[in-house]
């Protein structure tokens, strides 16, 4: 019983993770069709940010805010100089695009900082854990649940309540409609670009805190799992890519916890095979995005 | 163009493929040559691993090109290819002691590396369905993500399975291929049988079902069927390209064919442009001297007296921005759209005269009826049809008028399965078309043309119809002449060789109807042919349209808005408002029923038009 539910934390808190940069994904893709290969080093230039932060001697909190801001700013500047000449593009394009982008940026992270893992020293309390009910809690999964909580909980309220959120949702559902009606696109676009670098700066926060660590690829496997997540979730569907992040989080701590040792190496495989399978049942994925084409 | 210029488009066609696949093989012998001969054993060395890239690129576009969706898992294959080719090529005493825990039954082999090709061959195409089974369900972007997902997965599979590819330490002792020839041999048998698929039935098939898959399906071509051919076509093509770069290399571990290889071979295929076989191979081409006068800069060099330092992944950067400027500058690629070389239009076939064989007569149409009883559809509560029922039989031009939002393309969605209906059926000779898959409709020899306009805008005018002709079922020469009676029948045999986008309005309507009237249908359902055309190519339409029906006698369901039209063609109108039939009967008697009018004019003026019948007969006869 203990074991499970201290399994459940941690696929709530890996799933959380998932489900923070796959919205982030999800929501630039509804927008401008983008699938945004880069996302992964929006993540890890977050990192840098704590990192380089901390070395230049500010304090733990101020650092996570730098990271937290790096991360917006790297989202903005991603949108403003490679992606805003690709408006309109088809979705093939605007993949290979980031593509690129994201390896011309991890080969500026290997030379420009080191291609090696970095460290980053946060307090010892912050890698500790605490008892409740005779049961051991690691507080960074617990803070962890909590900030993809309240993070998830702020985001529906800038999307259901705020101008800008809602013109967000127009903008998913028909884009041209939205812009005739007099909305600035750009602001639109760059409001969704800086959600999503935030929801990755905050993913970016909450890794690192766990890892202790900041290397050039540190956002690439996370943002893959998200990616997977968004597929399953349904692509271009905001729900579902929370839904699918928790899906991928709570197989992989499964499959880590109760596999065989003898298949643990195959644990990645296992996991996308079972997403695979899924979507062969439903291809639009769990939640599909809805669509009004007619014939 | 004449007639005689017409006949001959098939044969013009052949022999500007072949030209095509041609050009494409001068330009990579071309450069083979100029490698070797100007940079001596450096430049062959290089040419060597050209010829295999051009063998992996082709082999990813074959997939990538004809479908449309970007493979990021082509490394899987290659991945495959390398370790499977190499364990069967090991020498027995190496492999001992580099794959200990080998089982039985693959050690020891030994076999020549063309020995071994069958092996090679029949596990990439076993791979490559099952892989394919699950991937060709899906399109976009959502595709490209689950090839991803397959790269990850294989990689994760040959970092763990120690005992048959020593994890991700090096994978060594697999006997080393340097003759440039056997590669470059092997790069232009990959570039032809590229070629001849592009140009077969199934290629046809497949860049349909890429360009408009729900008028694909509604020709009769099963999209994940067409999908999975290409996709394992392609698979087993990499898994050879993978033995092959397995071979020049002689070590290699997992990281050699994950994403740094996927990258590189995209960029490649983007590069040159990914719907051509000609653009993969000068992508290749173009890609491989970019890299290497890069890779001389990496180390460092000195520039003017200025030390340039140096710079890990200078390569890749520049791959990167390569395929940045290339997307930005030009999007479909160096090459584009199009393949290398002249197309069937050019002047330079035109002393090829060969006509191609007769036209073949329609097959005929005898009582054949499509009897629709009680179809209803609600979509969230909107009963947007309900308990409709008509006939259409042959040789007879049917036509259903109704309001917008009446429900008449809903109606034809319901006859050819584009929607499943709530109840209902619609039947043909017995045989009930609701519930069958929808690329089932045209056995039943029922065709259909769209609203929207949707052909299949990367191929030519003759091809559109050439792909129905195929699609039901036609050998390619029966289908070749079928496609030359449609198009000219309907006067577009002067743009034949021209791209379906290029195509102004009026022809690309006129092409739409061609498309489905070279499946020989019984019966044709017109949604809206002459939408947003003028008056005079409405009435071409019109006179077009009755020829065909006293032709082939086929028959003929017409949805149209224009009044006119309808009642110059049909002798039989259905009328539809708000989801149901509201009359049926020659045009005079629909003309003259109060409901009619009603919903054409509204309540109001009923009282009015009861005074007054003759203008309102005027206004809607016009």
């Amino acid at each position: 019983m203990d074991q499970l539910l201290q399994q459940l934390i941690n696929a709530l808190s890996l799933g959380g993770i998932y489900a923070m940069l796959a919205l982030g994904l999800a929501i630039v893709f509804s927008i401008v069709g983008l699938i945004n290969f880069a996302h992964g080093d929006i993540m890890t230039f977050g990192g840098y940010g704590i990192f380089l932060s901390m070395v230049f001697g500010f304090p733990p909190i101020a650092a996570l805010c730098i990271g937290l801001g790096a991360a917006v700013v790297m989202a903005l500047a991603m949108e403003r100089t490679a992606f805003r000449v690709m408006r309109g593009a088809d979705v093939i394009s605007l993949l290979i695009t980031s593509f690129a982008v994201s390896e011309i940026l991890k080969v500026l992270f290997q030379n420009g900082i080191s291609a090696r893992p970095v460290p980053i020293s946060f307090p010892a309390a912050w890698s500790g854990s605490y008892q409740i009910g005779g049961m051991t809690i690691g507080v960074a999964p617990t803070a962890s649940i909590l900030v993809t909580i309240v993070s998830l909980g702020c985001l529906t309220f800038v999307l259901r309540r705020l101008a800008i959120g809602m013109a967000m949702r127009a903008a998913a559902e028909d884009f041209d409609m939205l812009r005739m009606l007099g909305v600035r696109a750009n602001r639109v676009v760059a409001a969704a670009f800086a959600i999503s670098g935030l929801l990755a700066g905050i993913a970016a926060v909450i890794w690192t805190a766990q890892r202790g660590s900041v290397d050039p690829m540190m956002g690439f496997f996370p943002v893959l799992k998200a990616f997977i997540a968004t597929v399953l979730g349904g692509l271009g569907s905001l729900g579902g890519a929370v839904l699918g992040g928790f899906v991928v989080g709570t197989l992989e701590v499964l499959t880590q916890a109760f596999l065989p040792d003898a298949l643990a190496p195959y644990r990645d495989a296992i996991v996308l095979s079972a997403v695979i399978a899924v979507l062969l049942v439903r291809p639009d994925g769990l939640l599909p995005a809805r669509s009004g084409a007619r014939s | 163009m004449a007639d005689a210029a017409l006949f001959a488009h098939p044969a013009r066609l052949r022999a500007a493929n072949w030209l095509r696949t041609f050009a494409a093989l001068g330009v990579l012998i071309g450069t083979v040559a100029f490698l070797t001969l100007v940079f001596g054993r450096t430049g062959e060395r290089i040419a060597v691993l050209m010829c295999v890239n051009v063998s992996a690129v082709v082999a990813l576009a074959v997939f990538c090109g004809n479908t449309g969706i970007v493979s990021f898992g082509h490394g899987a294959f290659m991945a495959l290819g390398a370790y499977l080719s190499g364990i069967l090529t090991m020498p027995a005493g190496l492999q001992r002691s580099a794959l200990p825990e080998l089982p039985g039954w693959l050690a020891g082999h030994e076999l020549s590396v063309l020995g071994a090709l069958p092996f090679v061959l029949l596990a990439g195409a076993g791979f490559a369905l099952l892989t394919g089974s699950a991937i060709s369900r899906l399109v976009g972007a959502s595709a490209a993500i689950a090839t991803l997902g397959l790269l990850i997965i294989v990689h994760s599979i040959a970092v763990s399975a120690r005992e048959f590819t020593r994890g991700s330490q090096t994978f060594y002792g697999v006997p080393r291929i340097t003759d440039l020839t056997f590669v470059l041999m092997a790069a232009i048998v990959f570039v032809i049988l590229a070629r001849v698929y592009r140009e077969s039935r199934w290629g046809l098939f497949v860049r349909a079902v890429r360009d408009d898959e729900d008028a694909a399906t509604a020709l009769g071509i099963a999209p994940r069927r067409a999908r999975l051919a290409a996709w394992t076509l392609s698979g087993t093509l990499a898994v050879v390209a993978g033995a092959l770069y397995g071979h020049i290399l002689g070590a290699f571990s997992p990281a050699s064919f994950y994403l740094g290889l996927v990258f590189a071979h995209v960029v490649m295929m983007i590069v040159g442009g990914m719907s051509s076989v000609g653009g993969a191979v000068v992508g290749v081409i173009a890609v491989t001297i970019l890299q290497n006068t890069v890779r001389n800069l990496e180390g460092g060099i000195t520039l003017g007296g200025v030390t340039l330092p140096e710079v890990f992944g200078l390569t890749t950067v520049s791959l990167g921005v390569a395929i940045l400027l290339v997307i930005w500058f030009r999007p479909q690629g160096l090459v584009g759209g199009f393949e290398l070389g002249p197309g069937a239009g050019a002047g330079l076939l035109r002393r090829i005269a060969s006509r191609a064989t007769e036209p073949p007569a329609p097959r005929p149409v005898s009582t054949e009826t499509l009897k629709a009883r009680g179809l209803s559809r609600a979509f969230a509560g909107v009963k947007a049809v309900t308990d409709v029922s008509f006939d259409v039989p042959a040789g007879r031009i049917t036509g259903l008028i109704g309001p917008n939002g009446a429900g008449k393309s809903t109606l034809v969605n319901l006859i050819t399965c584009q929607y499943d209906a709530d109840t209902g059926s619609a039947e043909i000779e017995g045989v009930d078309l609701t519930g069958l898959p929808r690329h089932r409709i045209i056995d039943h020899r029922v065709a259909r043309s769209f609203q929207n306009l949707r052909l299949f805008s990367g191929l030519t005018a003759f091809e559109n119809v050439l792909v129905a002709a195929l699609a039901a079922g036609n050998s390619r020469q029966r289908a070749n002449a079928i496609a030359l009676r449609e198009l000219e029948a309907f006067d577009l045999g002067s743009i034949a060789a021209i791209r379906a986008d290029n195509l102004p309005y009026g022809a690309r309507k006129r092409l739409e109807i061609a498309r489905a009237l070279a499946q020989d249908p019984a019966i044709l359902l017109l949604d809206e042919p002459a939408a947003g055309m003028n008056p005079a190519e409405t009435d071409d339409l019109a006179d077009r349209l009755i020829r065909i029906r006293e032709d082939r006698r086929i028959g003929i369901l017409l949805i149209d808005h224009d009044l006119r039209f309808v009642n110059r063609l049909c002798s039989h109108i259905v009328v539809m408002n708000r989801g149901e039939k509201i009359a049926e009967g020659t045009p005079e008697e629909v003309r003259g029923n109060p409901q009619v009018i009603e919903a054409y004019i509204g309540r109001g003026r009923v009282a009015r038009a009861a005074d007054a019948q003759t203008p309102q007969d005027q206004a809607l006869a016009n």
